[in-house]
């Protein structure tokens, strides 16, 4: 054996997850692969219609069908609305349905056909609203209210309202007016972007059970303590009599955030006196839940001396945040500072409004309104590099922040890596090289905050020296909390393979925020690497006795306890573990303080959502390579280069499939998915043939190379978030290059083949 | 509505006869999950979108929500549980793991099930080949990159 530092620096190992013999084999469970002894299935009844009172509900015939065990509406649950940000949400339509997905009743029958028919058979009569679909119309003083009770409605402090306004939000900074009447060259670009859906491949499932007063609910939720949360509301029940377990996650994207249907099942198994499941279709899945990528409208000006220094930047967004806020409410900051950009913009004046609509509601999707911003932004940065007769890479490598640098909300930036990016991704996609006049490589940069928030752990070591990370964290596929187990084995000189993991039980372990943004190794592996760390100390006290040493000099490495210097002086974990398991077990739990926000000068925010300074800031370029038929208007992805700064990176290579999903996922959003609407608000493309994923045959090849930057506040080892980061600035480097073929952008996402080559045909008539 | 037909059917699954009294409408995906109880092959769509829901019928590639169970009478049903070669991973399994092309899982059962097919049929792909062999698959996780590696590795490999 050897004695080596604490943290040896080894190879890093091929990762297998702990949980992929259970995906491989097909021995796995999600939540729909559950069922229980007496089971009844659950449908709902939608409103089907976008606006419109209720002027009639009759459960009578429903109710009374064989094989129906409860039917429920609005009248039979607590009168609670609900929403993080505004609370303008009940469990149940009560007087007015806002959009399609809206659930008017719920149902549960000994099958699925018979709840269908029940829920066919309620009658629902409706006096029609009128229908509000259009940003700009909705934002009129005169527009018809979605919500015509908003102003009773409570809110979180911070967001700021006005009728279908549901959260403003301002950057000012500077006096972007002057310095733009002062400016040699301005220019403006208009760019929208369409909805779209996280479209993960597993349809949510809920299965409820109740025993005495306390119900557990296995449920297909990215956000266990979010549901929980979302059930005790509702249902006015305190946490500890509401357990929910999440089986394996079938993938989420943000789609799964937030509280969705936990409590309509959970209350109908109460009035059943069954267990009860539920588990969406694939059309329900695009119709009903409260998470759909939002669209947007984008308008951006920005002032420039003629060396292409930026001087100026203001901006106006509107966010369509559909008929309820959902977690929503921060997009409004989220999507100005992506309009902002990464940029040293010394004169900042953007306004951004969450509008209101009778569309299905927006929530958090994979980076949510990056993307999109980032699409319009960076367009907008070829248009102005073009102005100024710059080519776009210098451009952007003069403007970017830079470490020491201030970015446009008046946040100083400590050790970053974006110009490195820069220069990385455009080496590796060989940028600048000669192509046939069909093809080009465009080039966009993108950021992302990492997310700052409470998280908890326990770590044990059972008497036969084998480990058990105990942890709230949650699994949605990335591999975030497989990789804990690497941090708690480095942590105690053991191996990954000595811990099992049990995650995702909000009864068994401490908070967390769940597999939601990208903060999962970030505070959750701060928290274990905390909890290993207390058993880290027990193990050096035991050590220490038995080999007569100081715990000073004890070292912890290749599963031993060994006196520094002394090779010879060894004991290994496991029989250390044996001792402790007669005496004081080795019990570690973990929590610490998360980083505060940094601070900001010179600026102000109204609306501040929190989002105004980036906690340990991520960064990204990525340089596409595009080939167009002119003819068709059909781009095809021919290669990607990205170049990511996210701190270090504890797992290489599911950090690689954390890059390479987010980056075909953003091929998507440029090309292929965007959700079209009927004149009613009503979705015309809810099914996976119409709404076009990315296939195998689609896939490019994806060289990615990581900026590994020590930066303060970041997580465990300086690591900071990954998982959306790379579906920020896909989309916008696919617009580059598409713009250098046809000598225009495409100003409409996604840059479908008509729209490619409506713009183709607008550029040669020019 | 009408009446359901129940009818006695034995199913062939992973090599075992499985008597079972079902619907004449039902789909096979749901015969398998629900009366045979192999719940490894996933429902993602109902309408042949998604390919989670992929078995093999005497070797070729079916979504087995769009085929009837009566119509699988008679022929081999492969499912993602009989790909193990007795407790030892298949190669692909393996492969899929150490590539890193597993994260979510939902889909990797009927990517499995494709990718079977595919080196059964082809078994030195070109890379080209294998995008198409498994574009019946949607994965949203992967981005495919480490998928192919591993189904090129598998063919490299045997």
């Amino acid at each position: 054996m050897t004695v080596t530092e604490p943290h040896p620096a080894r190879p890093a190992p091929r990762f297998v997850r702990a949980d992929g013999p259970d995906k491989v084999t097909g021995s796995g469970r999600y939540t729909a692969d559950l069922s229980l002894t007496g089971v009844l299935a659950a449908k709902f009844r939608y409103a089907d219609v976008s606006h419109a009172r209720i002027t009639r509900l009759d459960v009578s015939a429903a109710r009374a069908m064989p094989g129906v065990m409860s039917v429920l509406t609005a009248a039979d649950v607590p009168d609670v609305r609900f929403g993080p940000f505004v609370q303008d949400r009940t469990l149940f339509a009560t007087d007015v349905v806002r959009f399609e997905g809206e659930i008017i009743a719920a149902v549960a029958a000994t099958t699925a056909e018979i709840a269908q028919r029940a829920a066919d058979a309620i009658v629902v009569e409706f006096e029609p609203l009128p229908v509000v679909t259009d940003l700009e119309a909705s934002l009129a003083t005169d527009a018809p209210l979605v919500h015509g009770d908003w102003a009773d409605y409570g809110s979180a402090e911070v967001v700021v309202r006005d009728r279908n306004d549901a959260s403003f939000s301002s950057i000012t900074k500077g006096d972007a007016a002057a310095a733009m009447a002062g400016a040699d060259v301005v220019v403006s670009s208009r760019y929208v972007a369409d909805g779209c859906h996280a479209a993960p491949i597993e349809p949510r499932a809920v299965l409820a059970q109740w025993e005495g007063d306390k119900v557990t609910i296995w449920t297909s939720t990215q956000v266990p303590f979010d549901a929980r949360a979302g059930v005790c509301e509702t249902l006015k029940l305190p946490a500890n009599r509401v357990r929910i377990i999440v089986p394996h996650l079938g993938g989420g994207f943000g789609g799964k955030c937030g509280f969705h249907y936990e409590a309509h099942i959970a209350a109908l198994a109460r009035a059943a006196k069954r267990p009860v499941r539920l588990v969406f279709s694939r059309r329900e899945e695009f119709l009903a839940p409260d998470r759909r990528r939002e669209g947007m409208i984008i308008d951006i000006t920005t002032g420039m001396r003629t060396d292409g220094t930026i001087i100026a930047r203001s901006g106006w967004i509107a966010i369509d945040n559909g008929a309820y806020t959902a977690d929503a409410g921060f997009f409004s900051q989220l999507a100005a500072m992506h309009v902002a950009g990464p940029y040293r913009v010394p004169n900042v004046s953007i306004e951004a409004h969450l509008v209101y609509t009778n569309h299905q509601p927006s929530g958090s999707v994979r980076a949510p309104t990056a993307p999109q911003a980032c699409w319009a932004l960076e367009s907008h940065t070829d248009e102005l590099a073009k102005a100024v007769g710059l080519e776009p890479v210098a451009f952007r490598k003069l403007n970017a922040v830079d470490t020491g640098a201030e970015g446009p909300s008046g946040q100083t930036y400590d050790e970053i890596g974006l110009q490195q990016c820069i220069d990385a991704a455009t080496a590796n996609a060989g940028y600048g090289q000669e192509l046939p006049d069909d093809e080009a490589i465009g080039v966009a940069i993108g950021w992302w905050p990492s997310f700052s928030v409470p998280s908890g752990a326990y770590v044990k070591i059972d008497g036969d020296g084998s480990g058990q990370i105990i942890t709230g964290a949650q699994e949605c596929g990335t591999g975030a909390v497989m990789t804990l187990r690497q941090l708690a084995a480095d942590e105690l000189g053991m191996a990954a393979e000595d811990f099992q993991l049990v995650y995702q039980d909000t009864s068994v372990a401490p908070y967390d925020m769940g597999a939601t943004g990208s903060q999962t190794l970030f505070n959750n592996g701060r928290a274990v690497v905390n909890a290993a760390g207390q058993i880290a100390e027990q193990l050096r006290k035991l050590a220490a006795d038995h080999l007569e040493a100081s715990p000073d000099d004890i070292v912890l490495a290749d599963g031993h306890a060994s006196v520094a210097g002394t090779p010879t002086a060894t004991v290994s974990i496991a029989e250390l573990a044996g001792i402790a398991s007669g005496g004081e077990l080795l019990i570690g739990h973990g929590s610490g303080q998360p980083p505060g926000p940094p601070p900001l000068v010179g600026s102000t925010c109204v609306g501040d959502l929190g989002m105004a300074a980036f906690v340990a800031p991520q960064f990204s370029c990525h340089a596409v390579r595009v080939k167009l038929d002119r003819d068709t208007g059909v781009a095809r992805v021919l290669a990607v280069s990205t170049a990511h700064d996210s701190g270090t990176i504890i797992n290489e290579l599911g950090a690689l499939g954390q890059v390479e999903g987010g980056v075909l996922m953003g091929i998507g959003q440029a090309l292929t998915e965007g959700t079209t609407y009927d004149d009613q608000g009503k979705q015309r493309n809810a099914a996976m043939l119409e709404y076009k994923l990315q296939t195998c045959a689609d896939a490019p090849p994806i060289n990615t190379h990581f900026v590994q930057i020590a930066t303060p506040d970041a997580g465990p080892r300086g690591a900071k978030g990954l998982a959306e980061a790379p579906n920020v600035a896909t989309a916008a480097a696919i617009s580059n290059a598409l713009a250098a073929i046809i000598g225009r952008p495409v100003r409409r996402l996604p840059m479908t083949a008509e729209r490619v080559w409506e713009t183709l045909n607008e550029e040669a008539a020019r | 509505m009408s009446e359901s037909i129940d009818r006695d059917l034995t199913l062939s699954v992973n090599g075992i006869a499985y008597p079972v009294s079902v619907d004449t409408s039902r789909n096979l995906l749901s015969v398998i999950r629900t009366e045979i109880g192999l719940t490894g092959t996933k429902e993602g769509c109902d309408d042949c979108e998604c390919g989670a829901c992929m078995v093999l019928l005497d070797g070729q590639p079916v979504n087995s929500c769009s085929y009837l169970a009566a119509q699988a009478v008679g022929r081999e049903i492969t499912t993602i549980e009989g790909v193990m070669d007795g407790q030892e991973l298949h190669p692909l399994q393996r492969n899929l793991l150490e590539e890193g092309g597993v994260q979510c899982g939902f889909c990797t059962p009927g990517m499995i099930m494709s990718a079977t097919a595919l080196l059964a049929r082809t078994p030195s792909p070109s890379d080209e080949e294998i995008r198409i062999g498994l574009s019946g698959n949607l994965c949203r996780c992967t981005g495919y990159a480490k998928i192919i590696a591993a189904v090129r590795r598998t063919a490299d490999e045997s």
